[in-house]
């Protein structure tokens, strides 16, 4: 499994999809294409950074099924929508679950690839994110229990007298602990600490409490 | 049975032997009425024997009423000599020993030479008769009955179809009494003109067929008031013993109404159809869309690449003019406005909301006379166009506004088509009203027939073979739907004028 970012197509139809790797391919964009949201869901790996070019109209899975199912698998891939059909429920319901873009077949290929490289670009944005997130993340992790108590408690913006007062031990301990919380997280300032504590509570993905 | 007695004159054998043989009463009286013989089958009718009657008064074989006539005409005979029975003869009635009355028809005669006179009366039973006549008078009431009340139309005609029965429904049909009918011939009073050659066709082929061979046929028959109703007839020939023709018996139902009714049901079938081939097309356009998108598509997709990889491949080298480059660009072009073609197609077919944006009158209207423009030029007719070119952009949907526009000009061009005409024109006229823009078509062909002038907006009508007749019907929906109107009236020099205003702002005045 490649970490290159690559476009990934999904239409049914043969033409279509090797047009669009064609196409793809002419504008430098590494391009996998599948003939339907089966073959797709076996190869895929969250991982996998890209976008997905996806048909609405499939036999077998839908492109709306397909979105719905990556939804629940948490995948953050950016999908476009082609349709041939052009029906604008269709189009609202694929933008409301989130869908990137819906294009109409046929299409200027100055469009498609717009959107892709808009795709991709933001695909690289949302996976720095996460990187950061998961950074964070083990950087918390590392963090003793205790540690972890006065994190809390710092961010509440508790005075370091008080804190001792709470944890029932000396000020000068709580301040060796919250130099060692500075450390390993990172920060060099309240304020940074502040940032990653909120950015660690605003994981949607995080179901561990601080 | 005792022999006839005879107590006044001596009678001649051969006379008793008639009055033994007749079958009717014999009875003779005196001028007083008294009655002086009586022969066997007035024993035999009356009940009474001889010796019973002979010396009492002959009114006691009468009822009460004619008791009463008898002595008045007895005495006014006996008096004045004026005769009100004698050699006439009446239906009277008389009463036998039983007290039963019976019908019995009364011949008198007076026997001259004796005085005062003497009478004789010959009573013969008509009981028989009477029902006989009764049953026949009932019968024929009732068949009368039956002709009168029967709802369809019962005509008889002589063979030179002269009217010689009719019932009443056949008097109600030609709104005509049965007196002025009767007698009258058939053709004449009743056939309109253009019909009586088929009616005289199937008389004469009756005829000639088989007697008791029944025929149907249709034809129009014509009221007092001149308005025609269609009648089925079925028609026999009647034939006497020789089988010679004697005449025509028809019956004929009055159709108008349920043929009407069934021409309209055959009518709304036909717009039905119609209309229903209509929502097949929309389905169709679905669907031809989806599968005419995706070819479409890839054809793009193939030339965009190919366009791409030339440039990477530096193809200009070779191709100095920038043909394939050209060449390319056009495939794509060209496969897009396929799209856009099958996306307006939907568009019309589909009853969809009216999208307003700003555009320019004049230019929807050039872009439609650029599809008309060919179909104008093959049928000679000439497109002439007066642009206002200070008309402002306004609020329009586009599609809707240039399927009106297309409409009016193809039916201004059909119309031109079928109206031989050397100079076949249409104007097109934009110009702008205060805060109303307007859309003139006219031509100047054979304009709106007047009886359609005010159903030329339904929906269905039309006069064009092939035509839905919905066009006009649709193309005022979106008028309005624009806040606008879009109204026909006569063009000056002749031919059909349609005036199209659309307000500036896309909003109600």
């Amino acid at each position: 499994m490649t970490r290159t970012a690559t476009v990934f197509v999904v239409d049914d139809d043969d033409a279509v999809r090797s047009s669009l790797r064609l196409l793809l391919k002419s504008v430098g964009l590494p391009t996998v294409a599948y003939a339907s949201a089966q073959e797709f869901l076996a190869a895929w790996h969250e991982e996998q950074a890209g976008c997905l070019v996806l048909d609405v109209r499939m036999p077998g899975m839908s492109g709306l099924e397909l979105q719905s199912e990556l939804n629940q698998r948490g995948a953050i891939i950016p999908v476009i929508f082609i349709s041939g059909h052009g029906d604008i429920p269709m189009a609202v319901e694929a933008i409301q679950h989130g869908a990137f873009d819906f294009l109409q077949k046929p299409f200027r290929d100055q469009d498609l690839i717009d959107r892709v490289q808009r795709a991709l670009a933001s695909d690289v944005e949302q996976r720095k994110v996460l990187l950061q997130r998961e950074t964070l993340r083990q950087r918390f992790d590392s963090l003793t229990p205790r540690e972890q108590e006065v994190l809390a408690l710092v961010t509440q913006g508790k005075a370091n007298k008080v804190m001792a007062g709470d944890l029932g031990v000396s000020q000068r301990t709580v301040e060796i602990h919250r130099a060692r919380v500075m450390e390993k997280m990172g920060a060099h300032s309240l304020a940074q600490l502040v940032r990653m504590v909120l950015e660690l509570e605003s994981d949607p993905a995080q179901d561990r409490t601080i | 049975m005792s022999p006839t007695p005879d107590l006044t004159t001596p009678k001649q054998p051969e006379l008793q032997a008639l009055l033994d043989a007749t079958v009717d009463a014999v009875i003779i009286i005196d001028s007083r009425g008294i009655i002086e013989s009586f022969n066997r089958s007035g024993e035999r009718l009356l009940g009474f024997t001889a010796n019973e009657v002979i010396g009492r008064n002959v009114s006691m074989l009468m009822t009460d009423t004619d008791r009463r006539s008898h002595d008045r005409y007895m005495s006014r005979y006996m008096t004045s000599g004026v005769p009100h029975i004698i050699g006439i003869g009446r239906e009277v009635e008389a009463r036998r020993k039983d007290g039963s009355i019976f019908p019995v028809f009364l011949s008198v005669g007076q026997i001259h030479g004796a005085d005062p006179p003497r009478f004789v009366g010959l009573l013969h039973d008509i009981t028989l008769r009477r029902e006989a006549m009764r049953a026949i008078r009932h019968e024929r009431d009732r068949a009368n009955m039956y002709l009168e009340m029967a709802q369809v139309i019962l005509l008889a005609l002589s063979p030179d179809r002269r009217v010689q029965l009719i019932n009443r429904k056949g008097c109600e049909t030609l709104g005509r009494r049965e007196m002025e009918l009767l007698g009258r011939d058939w053709l004449e009073i009743a056939v309109p003109q253009d019909q009586r050659d088929t009616v005289l066709k199937e008389l004469s082929t009756i005829a000639s067929g088989q007697s008791g061979e029944e025929r149907y046929f249709e034809h129009e028959v014509l009221a007092a008031d001149g308005s025609r109703r269609l009648v089925a007839w079925r028609c026999i020939a009647l034939r006497n013993a020789r089988e010679q023709l004697t005449g025509y018996f028809a019956s004929g139902e009055d159709i108008t109404a349920s043929r009407q009714a069934a021409l309209e049901a055959q009518q709304t079938q036909q717009r039905m159809t119609q209309v229903s081939r209509l929502a097949t097309m929309g389905e169709m356009a679905a669907g031809i869309a989806h599968e005419l998108n995706q070819p479409l598509a890839a054809i793009a997709n193939y030339a965009n690449a190919a366009l791409r990889l030339a440039v990477t491949l530096e193809v200009e080298k070779l191709d100095k003019d920038g043909d394939i480059k050209l060449a390319l660009d056009q495939i794509s072009q060209q496969a897009l406005r396929a799209g856009e073609i099958i996306r307006r197609l939907r568009a019309l077919v589909q009853n969809r909301e009216t999208h307003l944006e700003p555009a320019n009158l004049n230019d929807l209207v050039a872009e439609v006379i650029g599809f008309v423009a060919g179909d104008a030029r093959l049928n000679e007719v000439k497109l002439l166009t007066t642009y206002d070119l200070a008309l402002p952009a306004a609020m329009l949907d586009r599609i809707q506004v240039q399927q009106i526009a297309l409409n009016l000009l193809r039916n201004a061009i059909e119309a031109l088509v079928e109206h031989r005409n050397a100079d076949r024109e249409v104007r097109i006229v934009t110009s702008r009203r205060d805060n109303m823009l307007q859309l003139e078509i006219a031509d100047n062909g054979p304009g709106v027939p007047s009886e359609l002038i005010n159903r030329i907006f339904d929906p269905f009508c039309t006069t064009k073979v092939t035509g839905t007749g919905l066009g006009l019907a649709i193309s005022r929906t979106i008028a309005e739907a624009h806040h606008g109107k879009l109204i026909y009236e006569r063009a000056p020099q002749g031919g059909a004028r349609f005036l199209l205003t659309l307000p500036i702002s896309g909003e109600r005045k």
